[in-house]
């Protein structure tokens, strides 16, 4: 949304931007030009995942069960072809990605209408893209959902695409976090909540739908690519009234709400750089290292978070911040009960589904 | 729906998770069935067919909320470190409920978020299979989420239980608890049953029927008293 604005600094206003996928969603707050004349322009719309494409594609029912028995195939052919366990490719999840694979890419009925004397089927994207879709997620190890370009993620369908970071299952529980705060005193449902380093928009729109309409967040990410994508999910879930996105790093773009936040939330990039290499390959070959990569020890992304969440928090505002786990989670608690003595409360570590100590969260004194 | 069908007719390996036959695919309300059978036969407990004889609170009846937090949840993910280091490979979950031991599972969903409400309702309806809550044969009165799930010819029904709940609507699972405690105190015979809720033999018999984990539930209480399976 705030790409509109940039694009008409920059476009003659003749030329409207019609291609842009929510040019129609109004911003409330026009950003401010601050970024340099030599930042390249991106002028491509974040991209439409497969299920929201019109079916504006046909083949013929037995075409698409050859597609569907190729791709099965594909997919039962990669068990002995790994070396490497932890990285490797597993049929049965490959199996159920093609079923959603398929529930996004096949409309759901058969035409009644028969095409030279058979049955024909609606497809949102062509046969040859299905092929070459599956062929990039088992061959190039192409995430699934940067394939079907999308990710579920709680209750909603989130967008994403290449450049964005896939909302992983275990932050899901940020919002969960968030909720209990809020549940337990109705004043962080009417103030200014931040999210930074959004990425796809993910937990800013899961909190915007906890708080229910009273507050207001502000997510930020420095990557124009996830102001798009955010932008895109935000007016999709039509929460453009409550959700804002700025481009910019971390607090940067949130000057004016210094000591004013009542709650700040974050999954910053914590992989520590020399693990970057080693990565499954879904995640290291394809995903942003910008929302992966966390610095040596994978915490200087989160170290500044809490030095900032100390200046931006107003009294009893409250933080929960991802981290890679037990460790650097003890290195944040540590920190704050160190160096930020006397500013934080009730600082605690989380942790998630499996056990390890994930969140990092407390209250601003 | 349709293509979807052909799509698990033909993966068996996928089918196999999430429905029992190939011809209930073209018919939701089978579709419905399946998923309920499938919950009781893929996400049953571990520790088998286990009944647990409760004289405690009727669990059944706690709200969401309050079921949850007598549960552990758990994830199915592999060991390491998790979180962005990983693509997610499976959204599955896991919920033990503690004071039974009662687990219930879901994989099939995309979010882990709506694998844990399917887990909630499997575990409901574990329960209510698995949990025996005493009754008292001799002074046996009917609670009403039992006789709403009764046919409208029971003598036993008033005004006020309401039409007929069916086997596909969330509110038939206390009352098919309620219904499974009056057979297990009548030893699984179904014609004492019927007699208590004022229905013929054969009209339990077809309500049993109409739920395969209710069906399940009454004949492996028959088979432990050397009684024949209902058909």
């Amino acid at each position: 949304m705030i790409r509109n604005f940039r694009f008409t600094s920059f476009l003659s206003a003749a030329k409207p931007l019609t291609s842009f996928a929510c040019s129609s969603s109004p911003a409330r707050h026009p950003p401010q030009f601050t970024s340099s004349a030599s930042t390249p322009l991106r002028i491509t719309p974040p991209k439409t995942p497969l299920f929201l494409r019109t079916p504006s594609h046909a083949a013929p029912l037995s075409e698409v069960l050859k597609w569907q028995d190729w791709a099965k195939d594909l997919a039962s052919s990669v068990k002995n072809s790994s070396t490497k366990s932890e990285d490797s490719l597993d049929s049965i999840l490959l199996l159920r990605e093609l079923k959603w694979l398929t529930e996004d890419s096949i409309t759901d009925d058969i035409t009644r209408r028969e095409l030279g004397g058979e049955k024909s089927v609606k497809l949102r994207a062509s046969l040859e893209e299905l092929y070459e879709l599956w062929r990039e997620r088992i061959v190039n190890r192409r995430p699934f959902q940067y394939v079907v370009g999308c990710e579920h993620w709680r209750d909603m369908v989130l967008c994403v695409e290449e450049g964005v970071l896939i909302p992983r299952p275990e932050t899901e529980l940020i919002v969960d976090l968030v909720e209990e705060v809020v549940r337990r005193d109705d004043w962080f449902r009417r103030g200014v909540w931040a999210d930074l380093g959004t990425g796809s928009g993910a937990i800013a729109i899961g909190v915007g739908r906890v708080l229910g309409g009273c507050g207001r967040v502000i997510a930020t990410d420095v990557s124009p690519v996830a102001v798009a994508v955010a932008g895109n999910n935000v007016g999709r879930y039509e929460l453009q009234g409550m959700i804002e996105i700025r481009e910019g790093s971390w607090f940067e773009p949130l000057k004016e709400l210094e000591g004013k936040l009542v709650g700040l939330v974050s999954n910053p990039p914590y992989i520590p750089s020399d693990d970057i290499p080693g990565l499954q390959a879904e995640v290291g070959r394809h995903e942003p290292h910008l929302a992966l990569d966390g610095g040596v020890d994978g915490t200087d992304s989160l170290f500044h978070l809490c030095d900032g969440a100390s200046r931006m928090l107003t009294s009893g505002g409250f933080f929960a911040f991802e981290t890679n786990g037990d460790k650097q989670s003890k290195m944040i608690v540590d920190y704050m009960n160190s160096d930020l003595k006397n500013i934080f409360s009730d600082v605690k570590i989380v942790s998630d589904f499996a056990g390890i100590g994930r969140f990092v969260t407390g209250f601003r004194l | 729906m349709a293509v979807a069908a052909l799509f698990h007719a033909r993966f068996p390996l996928i089918a196999r998770r999430t429905s029992p036959s190939s011809v209930s695919y073209y018919c939701p309300r089978t579709l419905e069935f399946s998923h309920r059978l499938q919950s009781i036969i893929c996400f049953s407990s571990s520790d088998g067919d286990d009944i647990v004889v409760s004289e405690g609170p009727n669990y059944v009846k706690y709200s969401d909320e309050d079921l949850m937090k007598q549960c552990k949840f758990e994830t199915f993910r592999v060991s390491g470190p998790g979180g962005q280091h990983r693509n997610k490979r499976d959204s599955a979950v896991r919920l033990k409920h503690l004071p039974t031991g009662i687990v219930a599972q879901a994989v099939e969903d995309r979010s882990q978020h709506k694998n844990r409400a399917s887990a909630l309702n499997r575990l409901r309806t574990l329960l209510a299979i698995k949990v025996r809550n005493k009754v008292d044969i001799e002074a046996y009165s009917p609670p009403p989420e039992l006789l709403q799930i009764l046919p409208p010819k029971s003598t036993i029904r008033t005004s006020s239980s309401g039409s007929q709940i069916g086997p596909n609507n969330p509110k038939f699972v206390p009352g098919m608890q309620a219904l499974l405690d009056v057979i297990s105190a009548s030893d699984g015979s179904i014609a004492d049953s019927a007699k208590l809720l004022g229905l013929s033999t054969g009209a339990l018999s077809r309500l049993i029927l109409s739920h395969d984990g209710l069906r399940m539930a009454v004949n492996s209480m028959r088979a432990a008293k050397g009684m024949k399976p209902l058909k």
